[in-house]
């Protein structure tokens, strides 16, 4: 009945119900009375506006919390390579209760040991699921006929879709002249981020570039893996991060992280 | 041969330093701490003015919805301050177009955080949720209609109902929210909305049937 009354039932509820209404008087009546209700309670039920001056001091909250705290969506480059030109304010408002501050403090010193102990501690182990995923993600390109998003030998048509999704624009060079035609380009989801993946073949065999922009732990070294028959190469140039996944030989892919290299660096 | 034309170094050669100074300040700490000090307090102000403009329309809501369920002035602003606050804080993760709801949310979760606090509320225990005969059915309906358009005994009656009853009243009556946005305001499935509603007005009848009978 209340359902129906809320106007919350769906069309054909809501036809079954008018239908008995009008060969029902009994039923009729009972679902006026309680509409009436409804509308009664509704209506005599006190609404609490909210005062103008809880208006102004959510205003002044909000203005207080950003001036304690900057920047919180800011690029977060930017963030951490000022942090420590940034002096902490050194006002504190005296409504801050102590034990916030020390809660504050706590937070702080955790998020300290976990930014810069744990990535050490898992660094081995982090490089180890980097590239499960990799090969995870390569692997599923090839079996389920979702090699590329767009198919294009044209680096001049992969690259301006893959900008257009992405929050980077990532290099896109053909290197047909090679031995490594472009195939196309693909969106992925790895080390939790979007990234770029450039498919590039080899004899019939295919190479998953991923491409992502570089973060500030990573180093310049040159990686090189093989797992479950596959071979994983790893570089970084100033701005990005490649992970090169085939099934071509090590030489190979060697050979096509030099001439991947020698293509960038003139551009 | 000269290898160089002189006009044409003298020409150049302004541009260049111009160039050269830009990038000398740019590389000077100081300036960039400024530059980035500027850009950071215009982003902290544009994050207000579009939080604000998306949040602050639904204060009354928040206030009344809070002002219910604490049943105490102060501690209803204390508590839509900090909602508010929260809001603000996980703004950037707020995707959906039902500000309203999402905002209600956090004023409601905020509130119980409170009431659990001060104890005010034994959420553990069931609300008895059977309708028992209570002897009033005497009273006529028409007579209960009457005195439900009296506010003072509204109130009385909507204070008599456990919190998690009267929020559902409020939300419903008051918000004119749809059972599925109730729904995910309370963290219950639609059913339960419709049959915890159900049952609130009938506590709610049985309550000014009994002062009747009185």
């Amino acid at each position: 009945m209340d359902g129906y009354l809320d106007g919350q039932l769906d069309p054909i509820a809501n036809q079954t119900i008018e239908q008995h209404l009008r060969e029902c008087g009994r039923c009729d009546q009972a679902f006026k009375t309680q509409g009436s209700l409804i509308r009664a309670i509704g209506n005599a039920t006190p609404y609490f506006k909210a005062p103008a001056e809880l208006r102004e001091r959510i205003q002044s909250s909000l203005r207080e919390e950003t001036s304690q705290h900057p920047v919180r969506n800011g690029v977060p480059g930017a963030q951490i390579q000022f942090h420590k030109r940034q002096p902490e304010p050194r006002t504190i408002p005296l409504e801050i209760p102590w034990n916030w501050l020390g809660l504050a403090a706590a937070i702080i010193l955790g998020a300290i040991i976990v930014l810069n102990v744990v990535p050490r501690l898992q660094r081995p182990g982090a490089d180890q699921f980097l590239a499960t995923q990799l090969i995870a993600s390569h692997a599923r390109s090839l079996l389920a006929n979702h090699l590329t998003d767009v198919a294009s030998s044209d680096q001049h048509t992969v690259k301006p879709w893959l900008d257009a999704k992405l929050d980077f624009a990532p290099p896109v060079i053909d290197l047909s002249s090679d031995g490594f035609p472009l195939i196309g380009g693909r969106l992925d989801y790895l080390d939790n981020r979007p990234v770029a993946a450039l498919i590039y073949e080899r004899r019939k065999h295919f190479i998953n570039l991923f491409v992502w922009p570089a973060g500030s732990s990573t180093t310049g070294a040159t990686n090189t893996m093989s797992r479950q028959g596959y071979q994983l190469l790893h570089w970084v140039d100033s701005d990005f991060n490649y992970w090169a996944v085939s099934d071509v030989n090590a030489n190979d892919l060697q050979t096509f992280k030099s001439k991947f290299e020698a293509q960038t660096s003139h551009h | 041969m000269p290898r160089y034309d002189v006009n044409k170094i003298a020409m150049a050669l302004p541009l260049k330093t111009a160039h050269a100074s830009q990038t000398e300040d740019l590389s000077d700490p100081k300036i960039v701490k400024f530059v980035v000090v500027k850009k950071r307090e215009e982003q902290a102000k544009e994050e207000i003015t579009s939080f604000e403009e998306a949040m602050l329309p639904h204060l009354d809501a928040a206030h009344n919805l809070a002002k219910w369920l604490l049943r105490n002035e102060q501690d209803a602003q204390d508590v839509v301050q900090e909602a508010y606050l929260r809001a603000f804080r996980s703004f950037n993760g707020f995707r959906g177009t039902n500000g309203r709801a999402w905002l209600l949310t956090i004023v409601r979760n905020t509130s119980y955080t409170l009431l659990k606090k001060s104890h005010a509320v034994d959420l553990t225990t069931p609300f008895d949720e059977e309708i028992h005969a209570t002897g009033h059915e005497s009273v006529s309906p028409a007579t209960i209609l009457e005195h439900s358009e009296d506010s003072d005994l509204i109130t009385e009656a909507m204070d008599a109902l456990p919190a998690e009853f009267r929020e559902i009243v409020v939300l419903r009556h008051q918000e004119g929210l749809s059972y599925k946005e109730i729904a995910d305001i309370a963290q219950i499935p639609p059913g339960t909305v419709m049959s915890r509603l159900a049952r609130a007005r009938a506590k709610l009848k049985e309550y000014l049937a009994a002062r009747m009978s009185k």
